[in-house]
């Protein structure tokens, strides 16, 4: 039957009452509460092991809540403040680290999560140093989904073959390094084709190792000039390993994925990447008679005597303001610190939820079966927990500066800028983003 | 007469005219994206002009137009007024010139960058490894925006020269004819008869470009993400990059301001020449 001139009339006011009212969570068909959940990227592998995981483990192990997750790909921090804004984000929100929640956390755009914590005891259970990531005026507003760091990976066949013994300096990286040049050997295999995040990978590990990480905290916390010398030492030695050719001759062409396949290969020697590599399955780290092995990155100068881990949070967990099923997405929470989720999404996608529980036991990576990853992972939790990391610039650094420092290097590389212009930009654009409290939270470190 | 444009007019309004306002006004403002916005002023347009990266991108916009007004034009004049002298060859090569235009413009990029350029799994690499010493133009900051506009040119210039075709065909045939009688060859009657006979497709055409020039981003950002050393960055490309990298809306919205001010030229130009030719009827 069509509608007469009246009903249309008396339709429209009542929607817009009714879109104006408040909203009651979603209910699923079995009558549960919906918990919504927006996830970035995540391949074929990971979104198969976040499906059986995270989703249906989590629907299986209650009946009051019902996860619902979308992949939303590299844009979700776009989408996500977009929606936020708009009342309209999901349940959970999860952004692409501390240097992303800064701005919505300030904003008020996500819940403190300090009573949950104390009714869940997150405090106890999470490593301080990753969690106080999430902690702004004092009120706790983020859980970290995972630790990373920068490594040092490496072809141990490659190495033996020519008698290279693992450098444990700067001196001895060149030597390494011109002794593979030489042989037609790429030192580094590295590629930024794909993501340009490549160069502040590769400069968290020049800041951190050769200026080291007390001057970088220093400088993050506004005491000291991104233009002191250690910092120009630093940029001027990424600068002369790319102009010798150490990152290969390809670098702005080739992917992340083929550079580092050039070192499975043996094409390349060494890769200063991340953690995330593990959960790379065409590198075959996993395999017992893989070629390669991992180690953290010596200092590059006298300032960094040892091998340093990197504290990255890759993302944060927190739940909207608008939520109206805060409870739901605190139970989601309290599930991925259970074990055998633990268990599961490090066998299934490792590297990606490698979730910084404060006690991890020998039993928590029991199952997991990648001896690299685990040696790995138990390696970082002792680093972190005693202090001893530098700082990385996607988890600290304030968006615009980081986003000039990624940039701008190969501005530096490719010699179109000078050194001392690099950081002088980078000091202003830091010193504006500082004056605006946009520096996330530091954790405190010793020596 | 007014009601009748009424739906679109409205429908203008609040998908167009609002939207633009509001991120112009934004430029006037600093804000995260998230918080709270407050009045900056003048500050952003002269943050935007104390800034280096800014000119290169501007001067980028203005390469990328005139490449795009020289470049796909001339081929697709040619390629039209060959159709036009050779009708039994279109129905092949017309869907063969059109085809770029209808993939997605992600799958085009990446073709490009992975299947061509490449210096592991192109046709680059293929070269190289039978002694042609070529290196990858995008990796090239001095190269690397006319190796995007390539691209862009070969996903562009089928659908002008489809367009230009179209306009031909609407010239008598008989002035084509006197024009052969009269000795005319391939180029010269291109010159004097088609291109002066489509000469106002030609011009929309032409004016379209440059407000799609200084639109540019999606090749530009799928292929080099406006490197390497910012060789490709042109406006669009810093815009995105300050507001969702940076969270700086402010900086986007002047950057934006300042490509919608080269689009409203453009759209002026073309208005006053239709006004212009509306009152000089020839």
């Amino acid at each position: 039957m069509p509608w007469s001139r009246r009903q249309v009339v008396a339709v429209i006011p009542a929607a817009t009452l009714a879109a104006a009212l408040p909203r009651g969570p979603a209910i699923a068909q079995d009558g549960r509460k919906v918990v919504t959940f927006w996830f970035a990227q995540a391949n074929s592998e990971g979104q198969a092991a976040l499906r059986n995981d995270l989703v249906e483990a989590f629907n299986a192990s209650q009946d009051k809540y019902r996860l619902q997750l979308e992949v939303k790909g590299a844009a979700v921090n776009n989408l996500l403040k977009v929606a936020l804004v708009a009342g309209n984000g999901p349940d959970i929100v999860q952004t692409s680290g501390p240097a992303y929640l800064t701005a919505i956390a300030k904003a008020g755009q996500v819940l403190p999560l300090d009573e949950f914590a104390d009714k869940f005891k997150w405090k106890e259970r999470f490593l301080p140093a990753l969690l106080n990531t999430g902690v702004y005026d004092g009120k706790l507003y983020a859980l970290p989904r995972d630790y990373e760091s920068m490594h040092l990976f490496y072809n141990k066949e490659v190495f033996k073959q020519n008698g290279w013994k693992l450098p444990t300096g700067r001196a001895e990286f060149e030597q390494v390094a011109d002794a593979a040049l030489a042989k037609g050997i790429i030192p580094f295999g590295a590629g930024n084709a794909d993501w340009k995040g490549v160069n502040e990978w590769l400069m968290t590990v020049f800041f951190n190792n050769v200026a080291g990480p007390e001057n970088v905290r220093k400088a993050l916390s506004g005491d000291m000039p991104w233009t002191a010398a250690p910092f120009a030492e630093a940029v001027e030695l990424s600068k002369a390993w790319y102009r010798k050719g150490y990152f290969g001759k390809n670098y702005f062409s080739l992917t992340n994925e083929q550079s580092f396949l050039q070192v499975v290969n043996g094409k390349a020697a060494m890769a200063f990447n991340g953690t995330w590599s593990f959960g790379t399955k065409s590198y075959g780290m996993s395999n017992p008679d893989t070629v390669m092995d991992v180690v953290g990155i010596p200092g590059l100068s006298p300032a960094v005597t040892s091998p340093l881990a990197h504290l990255a949070c890759g993302a944060t967990l927190s739940i909207a303001k608008t939520s109206q099923n805060a409870e739901g997405a605190a139970a989601v929470f309290e599930f991925m610190l259970s074990s055998s989720f633990y268990q599961n999404i490090n066998r299934d996608w490792p590297g990606k939820w490698a979730l910084p529980v404060k006690d991890l036991s020998p039993e928590l990576l029991r199952g997991i079966g990648y001896p690299l990853f685990e040696k790995t992972i138990t390696g970082l939790h002792e680093a972190f927990s005693k202090g001893q990391f530098g700082f990385t610039t996607w988890t600290f650094w304030p968006n615009a500066t980081n986003s000039y420092m990624t940039e701008g290097i190969e501005q530096v590389w490719l010699n179109r800028l000078s050194t001392d212009d690099y950081l002088n930009h980078i000091q202003t654009v830091f010193s504006q983003e500082f004056k605006e409290g946009k520096v996330p939270p530091l954790p405190p470190r010793t020596a | 007469m007014w009601l009748f444009a009424l739906p679109a007019l409205l429908i203008n309004v609040c998908i167009i005219l609002i939207p633009a306002l509001l991120t112009l006004t934004m430029a006037f403002f600093a804000w995260d994206g998230v918080g709270v916005p407050a009045w900056a002023g003048f500050a952003n347009f002269q943050r935007m002009f104390g800034d280096a990266v800014f000119w290169l991108a501007l001067t980028n916009n203005f390469i990328w137009t005139a490449i795009f007004l020289t470049v796909p034009i001339c081929i697709a004049l040619v390629m039209a007024a060959a159709l036009l002298m050779s009708p039994r060859s279109r129905a092949v090569v017309q869907p063969i010139i059109f085809l770029p235009r209808i993939l997605a413009v992600a799958v085009s990029g990446r073709i490009f960058q992975g299947m061509i350029f490449s210096p592991a799994t192109g046709l680059v690499a293929w070269l190289n490894e039978r002694g042609f010493s070529i290196a990858d133009p995008l990796a090239d900051p001095d190269r690397s925006l006319y190796a995007v506009a390539a691209v862009d040119i070969w996903h562009w210039w089928g659908f002008l020269a489809v367009v230009f075709l179209a306009a031909m065909r609407q010239i008598s045939i008989d002035q084509i004819e006197a024009a052969r009688l009269d000795g005319a060859g391939f180029f010269a009657l291109l010159r004097h008869v088609l291109v002066p006979g489509i000469r106002p497709t030609l011009t929309l055409m032409l004016i379209l470009t440059v407000i799609w020039s200084f639109q540019v981003f999606e090749f530009i950002f799928i292929v080099t993400q406006g490197g390497p050393a910012y060789g490709s960055e042109v406006l669009a490309t810093l815009a995105y990059r300050h507001a969702f990298f940076e969270g700086d809306v402010g900086q986007a919205a002047a950057a934006a301001g300042v490509m919608s001010l080269f689009g409203l030229c453009a759209t002026a130009a073309y208005l006053w020449l239709q006004i212009r030719d509306s009152a000089n009827p020839t």
